[in-house]
């Protein structure tokens, strides 16, 4: 392997994070949304969202992905590789997202919420200063969790086209005809990323143990 | 659309191959993985130190690495080192593997929380090695975790569509095949969709199917 | 629920949805417009091309940039172009279904001229001669002319106009009373020699052209074959019935050829010129 393909896997593993990181970005807020949907009860699309999640918590990455990026053109809806595999992400990511906000929620204790509304409070502003701070904390731990599976399912975005770190390693396989050492260092890039989750992950629960008495 | 969804439906033989082939290697990759799961648990609740080491940074290093790049290394990379595997066995190979780890570590928590009277009262019983794991140790344990065993074959079913890329004729491959040589891409992946979800239900229902008997058991 | 809760829970819910709403929609970000008819592209400035990632000599990715002999046309043609041209890299799996559903105004890349395909595609003049080959490992003794392919497996692309000329070598087979074992379809072509060499599959079916470029780069692994087809030429391919865009690619490539440029870059690329190219194809298979 020449330097320049170093260089690649590199380039690679900075396509592969950034992608990664917008998904997560995107993910976490619209799982929170879905699951306050859901929570609230609000009538059709309660339903709908337990559809959504439903499915996309059954549907391999890979064959979701190819269904953005090659379907949705033939339907009316153009859209781009790095949209389509952001979309890709940010969508699969959010149906689990929901289901671990929507079990904090469902922990959440009802007394609160009435006495939020007994002292006047609006939902938003109970929403923000009474819920939320405490299933944020109750939810990290799980979410931490995807993200690291987000990561690890994030080969998929390949079949788009894009140059992540395995189209990278499998790019210079097909020209040199070896493909282990590519493949030997790409998985090196990834163990590394995905140990750097883990490890935060480890930090994180400890933190929360510490600080609040519980992980 | 109903032309496209026309398509998909002339051509669904082989959509459905390609669903029985992803069925047939999910259902073999589970039994298999369990299988090698157990000495892999055994290993981890180990006196021997070393013993324990290994198995634990086997496991560890397997959950830190994705799926894909482990089928990769089994196809294209065992070849230069004179193990050469067909797609579908390389395929086979990387879900057990990649599987077996997360399996062995979601059955030694259970072991670890399994109460400590049982396995006292089989030592007093005069059960020890396999015989105490095949009889006292394991059954719970399998009893207790076949909800968790449930969502690994989900995750194991998910996995099996990576394999499109070595080549292995399953549902997403056999999708991708159809809508490149008739152009309907949206018919033939959603009906891809649709297939996987109607397996993840069937496979949710075993899975609470096989609960309650376990309760009625209890 | 009590009263006082599930309004407060209704309200929050309607919130919610109006926000996750406006999220997705932020997510899908528009991409380029529909592809269109001449004159829409003249006004929107810009054509929209798409060329395969790997598929030697035709469009390969060296070192980071796109080169090979379409990627060379395509530098030609943007400085003869009145308009911007955008090109997209990807997977040769959706690029002929982004062209019917008009994602990309052209495959600028080697279609081959099928008469599946002139039902939805309309092709340019071909840019060469592709001839379907195989190609074998150089050190596989048992096959030495087309009969010997009867029980071997073969690797193709998949959605690739080679697979859909696969009963013409069928037929070859037939009448010596054999047949293909098995097809094994790959998403591209380099995965395909990959297995070949490894021992996976035995023979590979591709064009004449991309055959004589791999034995030539690897000429200690594999060997060429017989022709296992009849005649065959790779095109560029625009939705059917955009007739102005044809045209002007048609313009732009009969140029070419007049000039020379054709030659000598067919020269460059497959190592011989194609000098007696049909204007038009009409495929029989």
């Amino acid at each position: 392997m020449r330097a320049y393909d170093y260089l690649s896997l590199l380039q690679g593993a900075t396509v592969t994070v950034s992608l990664s990181l917008v998904g997560i970005f995107l993910g976490v807020p619209l799982g929170l949304s879905l699951a306050l949907i859901r929570w609230a009860g609000v009538p059709v699309f309660s339903r709908a969202i337990a559809v959504y999640v439903s499915v996309l918590r059954a549907t391999p990455l890979v064959t979701f992905t190819l269904l953005i990026f090659f379907a949705l053109p033939n339907v009316g809806v153009p859209i781009d590789p790095v949209p389509a595999a952001i979309v890709a992400l940010a969508m699969n990511t959010s149906a689990f997202n929901c289901e671990i906000w929507r079990a904090a929620l469902a922990d959440f204790p009802r007394t609160q919420l009435d006495a939020a509304t007994a002292a006047g409070m609006t939902p938003g502003l109970a929403f923000r200063r009474i819920v939320f701070p405490q299933i944020w904390r109750v939810s990290l731990p799980g979410l931490v969790n995807e993200m690291t599976l987000l990561i690890k399912s994030s080969p998929a975005i390949a079949v788009t086209g894009i140059v992540d770190i395995t189209r990278a390693a499998v790019r210079i396989g097909a020209q040199t005809y070896e493909p282990l050492p590519p493949f030997l260092v790409a998985t090196a890039l990834y163990f590394l990323v995905i140990l750097g989750f883990v490890r935060a992950q480890r930090l994180i629960e400890t933190h929360m143990e510490r600080k609040f008495g519980f992980a | 659309m109903t032309r496209e969804f026309a398509i998909v439906w002339a051509h669904k033989d082989r959509l459905l191959d390609g669903f029985a082939n992803t069925v047939w290697l999910c259902v073999l990759a589970t039994v298999i993985a369990l299988a090698v799961a157990s000495p892999i648990t055994m290993a981890l609740m180990a006196q021997n130190r070393p013993m324990r080491t290994l198995a634990r940074g086997l496991v560890d290093g397997m959950r830190c690495i994705p799926f894909l790049l482990l089928a990769y290394i089994i196809y294209y990379g065992l070849p230069t080192l004179g193990i050469r595997f067909n797609n579908w066995t390389a395929g086979l190979c990387a879900l057990v593997v990649y599987n077996a780890c997360y399996i062995a570590e979601i059955l030694r928590g259970a072991w670890a929380s399994l109460p400590r009277e049982h396995i006292d009262a089989g030592h007093a019983f005069g059960f020890s090695g396999w015989r105490l794991y095949r009889r006292i140790i394991l059954p719970p344990i399998l009893m207790a975790c076949v909800p968790v065993m449930g969502n690994q074959m989900i995750q194991i079913i998910k996995d099996s569509a990576f394999l499109t890329i070595i080549a292995v004729p399953e549902l997403t491959h056999e999708a991708s095949a159809i809508q490149s040589m008739y152009y309907v891409p949206f018919a033939a992946f959603i009906s891809a969709v649709l297939l996987y979800w109607v397996l993840c239900r069937i496979v949710e229902m075993l899975v609470g199917l096989i609960e309650r008997r376990a309760e009625k058991r209890r | 629920m009590t009263g006082v809760s599930r309004r407060w829970h209704k309200t929050l819910g309607i919130i919610t949805v109006v926000a996750a709403v406006t999220a997705v929609v932020l997510q899908i970000m528009a991409g380029p417009a529909k592809a269109a008819p001449l004159d829409e592209i003249k006004k929107r400035g810009s054509l929209i091309v798409a060329t395969e990632d790997d598929f030697r000599p035709f469009e390969f990715v060296q070192d980071g940039k796109p080169t090979g002999f379409d990627n060379e046309l395509l530098a030609m043609l943007r400085k003869a172009a009145p308009f911007q041209i955008n090109q997209e890299i990807i997977p040769w799996t959706g690029l002929l279904a982004g062209v019917t559903t008009g994602k990309y105004d052209v495959a600028l890349t080697a279609v081959l001229i099928t008469k599946e395909r002139s039902l939805s595609l309309d092709f340019t003049m071909p840019i060469a001669d592709a001839t379907h080959y195989y190609v074998k490992r150089k050190n596989d003794g048992s096959i030495k002319e087309i009969k010997d392919l009867n029980g071997k497996v073969l690797g193709i692309q998949a959605g690739s106009g080679l697979l859909q000329r696969l009963p013409e070598l069928e037929a070859m087979l037939a009448k010596t009373g054999g047949k293909i074992a098995k097809v094994v379809e790959y998403t591209s072509y380099p995965e395909a020699y990959q297995d070949l060499a490894l021992g996976r599959t035995d023979f590979v079916i591709n064009t004449v052209i991309n055959l004589q470029a791999l034995v030539d780069e690897k000429s200690n692994v594999f060997a060429l074959g017989q022709a296992v087809s009849g005649p065959s030429f790779p095109a560029w391919a625009v939705k059917k019935d955009n007739a102005e865009l044809l045209a002007f690619l048609n313009g732009f490539l009969a140029e070419k050829r007049k000039d020379g440029t054709m030659a000598a870059l067919q020269k460059k690329w497959f190592g011989k010129s194609f000098d007696d190219l049909p204007t038009t194809f009409t495929p029989v298979f």
